[in-house]
């Protein structure tokens, strides 16, 4: 187990800026999400951190140990890459037996090594396979063996689950947060999946444009968001305008709420608000009505045109509903456990 | 129609090869002149009197054992040469890769007669003896097959995704020599092999520079061969071409049972 720390990385690829004043510190044997849109960098800070790009500027220290000059293979860290990237000549076993003699294990204890690894990825049946003659859930769950049987520092995973099909994702990201709970090896996970970041992670790192915008556990993520590209990144929000109040908190549907900013008296803005925050009360005069009602199961997701024109999106428990209509005059309110909003 | 027109556009495709071939095997092995020949007279005539003709020709042995023995030089100079060039290529400067692509395809911009001509005036006076061996022709057709050689080394990296393994060879802490020797190497099986087989057609058919630097292959045997007996020439030239097909299609199916895909362009 390994504490990371990334500070003030820089690299750009030619004129384009791939990361800028990125820092990012990792605890021991916490698993961290680097989650963002295509092209925002987490890729590069991953493989700056692994040790396949170097860092126009800012350190990466290990353990408190700057290895930004170290080479890859000095840094006894191990890759699962979204490709599996299976030595095709080499059968399951083969593959781990690779990793285990480039770093030189002993020929004694190799075998027994690989057998637990296989046995606790569920690849006993599959140890003597080449990767051509197995599914591709099988193969990321061979490259995970591979990349843990060494017991690296840091395990880095990019993208790994992103060419499989939903099923065996779900499954095998349940595996990978069991292993590395099991093993304890400091993790770092790059994805473009919320659900996946939020489901697995520790903590998340939210990336945009090169930046780290805010890192955090995901229920702080999903509940106090710093910035309006968070909330809008993670999970759904709805923009509704909010008044300035006399000591600096926001007025928004009868409620006064702390912002992620402070207000000036009277000033007029755009909040975020989660379609779960949001309740609705039938009222004959009310001045927003139903445009659409959604049954999705447990929860009933509900479109409601404001009075401006604007459409807000509210989840109700479907137990709740009752008879929703569109059509339906309603007046909204939001929830009383709702206490601190974005500001966009 | 559609259909109708993807059918008539094979058959065009297969008569474009396959005619060719068959005039090639009727004047080599069938002794009725085209003028006599109708639906009676097709299955008359034939003898592989020929093929036999040219095989009792000893300077046909010797010339064929000169083919092998060059295209066997040929591969073992275009493969030392240029997989480690495009193994460091890929893995180390793939921003290279357009530029090498280009510059691997000069040899077929520049004209054998000049390319010969270039070389014998540079080694005429400081090393005429390389001339003198029939194996000056290596370097030549080594260069002259390199587009296609190059080509076929260059997909096989790129279907393997060499850089992604080497990476994760690295990340486990391998040193390079290991990486070529164990796991960039044995995945490229089929693309040398697809290089060594697009050498060896080459060879077998490379009539030019032999000619220019007055020496006897297969290739300029056969043309000498075919001007006092044109039969037993062209008996000659359909054999070298079916069994050079059968042997690469015999290793392509090799390879593919080994669960192994030959590509022979990156293009």
């Amino acid at each position: 187990m390994a504490s990371v720390d990334m500070q003030n990385i820089r690299k750009a690829f030619g004129p384009s800026v791939a990361l800028e004043d990125f820092s990012i510190d990792i605890r021991s044997g916490e698993l961290v999400c680097l989650l963002g849109p295509s092209g925002c960098g987490k890729t590069t800070a991953l493989r700056i951190l692994a040790g396949f790009e170097r860092a126009d500027s800012g350190d990466v220290s290990v353990d408190r140990k700057d290895i930004t000059k170290v080479a890859v293979e000095k840094r006894n860290f191990s890759m699962v890459f979204q490709d599996y990237s299976l030595f095709p000549n080499m059968t399951a076993r083969g593959n781990i037996n690779f990793a285990l003699k480039s770093r030189k294990v002993h020929a004694g204890e190799r075998a027994s090594i690989i057998d637990r690894m296989l046995a606790v990825t569920s690849l006993e049946d599959q140890a003597d396979k080449f990767p051509h003659q197995m599914s591709g859930g099988q193969k990321q769950r061979v490259a995970l063996a591979r990349a843990i049987a060494t017991s690296p520092r840091v395990l880095l995973l990019d993208e790994p689950l992103s060419a499989l099909d939903a099923k065996v994702r779900e499954s095998l990201r349940e595996e990978i947060r069991r292993l590395q709970r099991e093993i304890g090896v400091t993790t770092v996970f790059v994805t473009h999946d919320q659900h996946e970041a939020l489901a697995i992670a520790d903590r998340v790192g939210v990336m945009s444009n090169g930046r780290l915008e805010q890192i955090a556990t995901p229920r702080e993520l999903y509940e106090t968001p710093v910035n309006s590209f968070v909330a809008t990144f993670i999970g759904s929000i709805n923009k509704v305008p909010a008044i300035g109040t006399s000591d600096g908190k926001w007025e928004c549907w009868g409620s006064v709420l702390t912002g992620s900013r402070s207000s000036t008296p009277g000033e007029s803005v755009v909040v975020g608000v989660r379609p779960e925050d949001i309740r609705v009360k039938r009222e004959v005069n009310g001045p927003a009505s139903l445009t659409d009602v959604s049954f999705l199961g447990p929860i009933t997701r509900v479109s409601i045109r404001l009075d401006r024109g604007e459409t807000v999106v509210v989840d109700l428990m479907s137990a709740e509903c009752g008879d929703l209509r569109p059509e339906q005059a309603v007046r909204l309110s939001l929830r009383p456990e709702v206490h601190r909003v974005v500001v966009f | 129609m559609k259909t109708f027109l993807k059918w008539a556009f094979l058959v065009a495709l297969a008569a474009f090869f396959i005619v060719p071939l068959l005039a090639m095997a009727r004047f080599a092995f069938q002794s009725v002149p085209v003028i006599l020949l109708t639906p009676e007279t097709a299955l008359q005539g034939w003898s592989i009197d020929p093929i036999i003709a040219a095989a009792q020709e000893p300077q046909m042995w010797a010339a064929s054992r000169t083919s092998v023995l060059l295209a066997a030089f040929t591969i073992l100079l275009t493969l030392l040469l240029l997989i480690p060039l495009a193994i460091v290529t890929e893995i180390k400067a793939p921003h290279l890769r357009p530029l090498l692509t280009a510059l691997t395809l000069l040899p077929w911009v520049v004209p054998p007669i000049a390319l010969v001509v270039g070389v014998a005036v540079t080694f005429r006076t400081g090393a005429p003896w390389f001339l003198a061996s029939v194996f000056s022709l290596v370097p030549f057709y080594a260069l002259w097959a390199m587009p296609f050689t190059y080509r076929a080394l260059d997909a096989g990296l790129q279907a393997i995704n060499a850089r992604t393994l080497y990476e994760a060879a690295r990340s486990m802490g391998a040193p390079f020599a290991t990486i070529v020797m164990r796991v960039i190497l044995p995945n490229m099986t089929a693309s040398i092999v697809a290089a060594a087989a697009l050498t060896t057609a080459l060879v077998l058919g490379e009539f030019a520079f032999a000619s220019l630097l007055l020496k006897e292959t297969l290739p300029t045997f056969m043309v000498n061969f075919q001007q006092s007996q044109a039969r037993a020439g062209l008996a000659l030239a359909l054999v070298v071409l079916l069994l050079t097909a059968v042997a690469i299609s015999v290793v392509v199916r090799a390879l593919r049972r080994r669960g192994l895909s030959v590509q022979t362009t990156g293009l």
